[in-house]
């Protein structure tokens, strides 16, 4: 068991190390090494477009996963609340935004928007007092909410399958013992779920910053990182795109010692 | 940070710009002479801090500091966007896309976000029908001399009378075979189809293009390469949907298969059969002798250009003999442009993949504006590649 | 089962500690807070839920009785000839309704001894390192690491190594393995974290207990373990396969244009043909698919896990 784990960890970083390897081409191409170099770390970081699409993606993943944690943890505790009928529609509504396939959202959250756009702007510009109206367009927004989308109902997913497997006593006792409501959440609910919560929030963030398909679609000129790395694809990936990968990489890896070292600080494991 | 930027410049502004008219009048080319000193960039910069426009080429307006371009896999030299951001200031992003109808359909979906883009001839009039694009300002365009331009192939950029797009190069559309896999002599798109369902099996690329890929299964049958005829192209479809499951793969972008080895024969232009030949002699580029398709790009501005000054100024900088004979160096497809040719190597002048011999040239055919909007040859490619 | 009922055990609760004549006062006072509160919970959702994927499924709903419009694009009209011409896409609707269960099992069977070894058998200390790494990957772009898969698989990755031993002129790029194996790599994390979250809730007292009642690694595997991750592997699964349904980058980049899912085949009507009326009938079709996919998996889970919901606030 232990070997297979091994290998399927292998499987998963092979692909990882060439692009690490490749970052430190002296090539012009990401598909011959040609040499040692770490002149791409630069470029790429005085690449504007990279750059760019770089903050895009982060601010884009941060936000989306934000709103879809606190969103989806609302959504779940208010679902414990409601009676079986607004639970089922709400059950439907939310299996309909995590199936719906994300070419399908980017799609239709297009055409809709764009017809949206071309009655609202119009307008806006018709009762706007100044001659510089807002106009809305594809960008940031179109994005976040369509990533959140997909997010929130997962989160509300996830949070609700644990809340449906919580100590029911637990809570029971709480009240008997004359907790408030609110004691009780915070002291027996919420701890229970902040797993949840917080799994709900990488999921949420990973999936916004590594989505292609719905960007590709509702971004309008906004570029976000997977957009500029396919963009790349076509017109031949220098290991400037390799050297981002790489850096994003190396944050991430930091990210989680840090976590693990905050953690072994908390509580020394036994 | 109180120190002026103006200190260390090596003149004033005011005395700069008188210099820069004085140029202006002279006989030496001013962007030689920016060139030359790298006063290209301080000008750039003066531009945009002081608001001062003493030249057409760097405009009176602010060029921004990016902007984006539309073209075609691997067209161009990538050092002419790295001279041109030290001369302005300005970094171009390169989006590449393999047909023309992708480039149509991001631009009618709106916010393509490119300032400048590398349209084929036969779609200029659609889009201008569309009003996608716009009459440019030759006025911005001083590099652009219409008189030394060849006519057989850059008439399809002015529409009655108005310029709406200037040439880039033209070209042929063959195939390029790696003569070491695939050894037998081919010389017709008959040879090209039948190779690819035998000894090219599993090897072959076709474009990811409607006008190629429907025109070449086409000629095939002899038809013409634009034809939008029910029957011909049910022919043309049985023909493709036979060849479906022996391709390596359908895409416009086959260098890097044919340099690796991948693939063996694909669908090409004439600027990839030249760049693949240079540097794999064992490439051969072929035109079929039933004829194909002869084309010519050019350059135009869409409407909602985010950043046209910086689109013209790119324009007018690549417009430029000197700039442009680089590109065609790198690029490998033949200029529309006398100017530029007078400055190209006898050796490129002469290459047959270029300047294919009269009686290949003569049975090509130039799009036809119908084919790009035509339903039928859309649901007739879409259908093929998901078959 | 019924959140009625919850609703009231919590309120009778209360309502025992706020014994005496204001009882019925408070009782009313709490019920009417409770309902703002919930409704202040649902209210994001719904909102969102509303503007974000009712509305454009009406509009694509609108679009997909339209015609094209005769340079491409859309023209109002109502007609079924977009639903009429579905059968044209019948390879691509294959191709996906075969890869993706497949695909989604081929996770399942790499990821459960992933998720099995990380929550039950990795000591302690290394589980959230284990865990972290699994995520990490997915923090490099997935694009990028299928973009390694293309040199990897391409002439100049494996069949060039293989050719030193003699293997000639091997292809392993654009074809259906290909897309397989790039299905497996992309999707994998998301079948190993469900399972890991069955796995690792589930009481260890439970394995001991069936061990001490005599059964075998095997049946204690079978009859205990297999059994409460059920849920877990049931929602890998199902996101996992309700992801394919719509996958294109894999297969494009993969499968070079050759593998051919539904998502590419509509990416291909908007962005090529701008055929949207025909591409938008496609994205119902595609909706509806996925609904009865869930819905069957839905049953399934449904069954296996009969688990009890709570008031929890």
């Amino acid at each position: 068991m232990r070997a297979f784990v091994v290998a399927v960890f292998a499987f998963l970083y092979l692909p990882i190390a060439l692009v690490v390897l490749f970052s430190f081409n002296a090539g012009h191409h990401a598909s011959e090494f040609t040499g040692f170099s770490e002149q791409w770390y630069g470029k790429a970081l005085s690449n504007p477009f990279l750059v760019e699409a770089l903050k895009n993606s982060l601010f884009i993943a941060t936000t989306s996963a934000l709103l879809a944690a606190f969103c989806g943890t609302a959504a779940a505790l208010g679902l414990q609340r409601v009676g079986a009928r607004t639970r089922g529609v709400f059950d439907a509504l939310l299996g309909a935004a995590i199936v719906v396939p994300g070419v399908v959202i980017g799609i239709s959250t297009l055409v809709a928007l764009v017809q949206l756009f071309a009655v609202v702007n119009p307008f806006l510009a018709s009762v706007w007092p100044t001659d510089q109206p807002p106009r809305l367009a594809l960008g940031y927004g179109s994005i976040i909410a369509a990533h959140g989308l997909f997010s929130m109902a997962l989160v509300t997913m996830i949070v609700g399958t644990r809340l449906s497997s919580l100590d029911r006593n637990l809570v029971e006792a709480s009240s008997d013992l004359y907790a408030t409501p609110l004691t009780t959440f915070r002291s027996i609910v919420l701890p229970q779920i902040m797993p949840a919560v917080i799994a709900g929030f990488l999921l949420a963030f990973t999936f916004s910053f590594d989505d292609f398909i719905i960007a590709f679609f509702v971004a309008g000129a906004q570029t976000t990182l997977p957009i500029y790395v396919f963009a790349s694809i076509r017109r031949g990936v220098t290991p400037e795109i390799n050297a981002i990968a790489t850096i994003v990489l190396a944050a991430s890896v930091l990210l989680v010692l840090l976590a693990q070292w905050q953690l072994g600080r908390r509580k020394p494991s036994p | 940070m109180s120190k002026s930027y103006r200190d260390g410049l090596p003149i004033s502004p005011e005395k700069f710009v008188d210099q820069l008219m004085r140029l202006k009048r002279g006989s030496i080319s001013r962007r030689d002479f920016l060139g030359l000193t790298g006063l290209g960039v301080a000008t750039a910069v003066m531009a945009r801090e002081l608001g001062i426009m003493p030249t057409p080429a760097f405009g009176a307006e602010n060029l921004g500091d990016r902007m984006s371009i539309a073209t075609w896999p691997n067209y161009h030299d990538p050092q002419t966007f790295e001279n041109f951001k030290a001369e302005t200031g300005v970094a171009v992003e390169v989006n590449v896309f393999g047909s023309n109808e992708e480039m149509l359909a991001k631009l009618q979906a709106g916010g393509s976000g490119w300032s400048l883009f590398v349209p084929t001839n036969y779609t200029i009039s659609t889009y201008k029908k569309l009003g996608i694009i716009e009459p440019l300002d030759m006025a911005k365009l001083g590099n652009f001399d219409g008189s030394k331009e060849d006519a057989r192939f850059t008439a399809e950029g002015t529409i009655d009378g108005t310029i709406y797009a200037v040439p880039k190069n033209w070209g042929t559309t063959g195939f390029a075979v790696n003569t070491k896999k695939l050894a037998k002599p081919m010389s017709s798109w008959k040879e090209f189809w039948d190779t690819a369902m035998a000894e090219g099996d599993g090897r072959t690329m076709v474009h990811d293009y409607q006008l190629t890929t429907i025109g070449n299964a086409l000629k095939y049958h002899g038809y013409s390469f634009n034809s939008l005829k029910q029957d011909e192209l049910a022919k043309a479809e049985e023909l493709l949907l036979k060849v479906k499951p022996h391709l390596f793969a359908v895409s416009s972008d086959y260098q890097p298969s044919m340099r690796s080895g991948d693939a063996w024969m694909t669908m090409c232009w004439t600027n990839d059969g030249a760049q693949l030949h240079r540097d794999i002699p064992e490439i051969a580029y072929v035109l079929g002798k039933e004829g194909g398709e002869i084309w010519t790009d050019f350059y135009a501005i869409p409407k909602d250009a985010p950043n046209k000054p910086a689109g013209y100024a790119l324009l007018n900088y690549l417009m430029n003999p000197k700039v442009a004979v680089k590109e065609h160096l790198a690029n490998g497809a033949p200029s529309t442009d006398a100017r530029v040719n007078a400055l190209l190597p006898k050796e490129v002048l002469e290459n047959p993949i270029l300047y294919p011999a009269a009686e290949l040239l003569k049975p090509l055919e130039f799009g036809a504006a119908a084919t790009l909007t035509d339903p039928g040859r859309a649901e007739l490619m879409a259908r093929f590649k998901a078959a | 089962m019924s959140q009625g009922t919850n609703s009231g055990q919590v309120l009778t609760a209360g309502g025992q500690r706020s014994a005496g004549a204001e009882a019925a006062f408070s009782m009313r006072g709490r019920f009417l807070r409770k309902n703002l509160l919930t409704a202040l919970l649902l209210a994001p959702a719904t909102l969102w839920l509303v503007v974000f994927l009712v509305l454009p499924f009406v509009a694509i709903a609108v679009f997909s009785v339209g015609e094209r419009a005769p340079e491409g694009g859309y023209q109002a009209a109502f007609t079924f000839a977009q639903y009429a011409n579905l059968p044209a896409r019948a390879t691509a609707f294959w191709n996906t309704m075969m890869l993706a269960p497949v695909g989604a099992l081929a996770c399942l069977l790499v990821g459960y001894p992933v998720a099995y070894y990380l929550a039950l058998r990795a000591p302690q200390r290394w589980r959230l390192i284990l865990l972290a790494l699994i995520v990490i990957p997915f923090w490099t772009s997935l694009l990028m690491r299928t973009y390694a898969w293309m040199y990897i698989l391409g002439g100049r990755g494996i069949p060039a190594l293989l050719a030193y031993i003699g293997i000639e002129d091997l292809r392993l790029i654009n074809t259906p393995g290909a897309v397989l194996l790039g299905i497996v790599y992309g999707y994998l994390p998301l079948m190993i974290l469900p399972i890991y979250v069955s796995l690792e809730r589930l009481d260890r007292r439970l394995l001991e207990a069936s061990a001490d009642l005599g059964a075998t690694p095997l049946s204690t595997f079978l009859g205990v373990t297999l059994r409460l991750s059920l849920p877990g592997v049931m929602t890998g699964f199902s996101l996992v396969m309700i992801l394919l349904l719509g996958e294109y980058l894999i297969p494009t980049l993969l499968g070079g244009g050759k593998v051919f899912f539904i998502g590419n085949a509509l990416v291909d009507l908007f962005l090529q043909s701008r055929n949207w009326p025909f591409g938008s009938a496609i994205a119902i079709t595609l909706v509806l698919v996925s609904v009865v996919v869930l819905i069957i998996a839905n049953r399934i889970s449904t069954r296996l896990s009969g688990a009890r919901r709570v008031d929890l606030i």
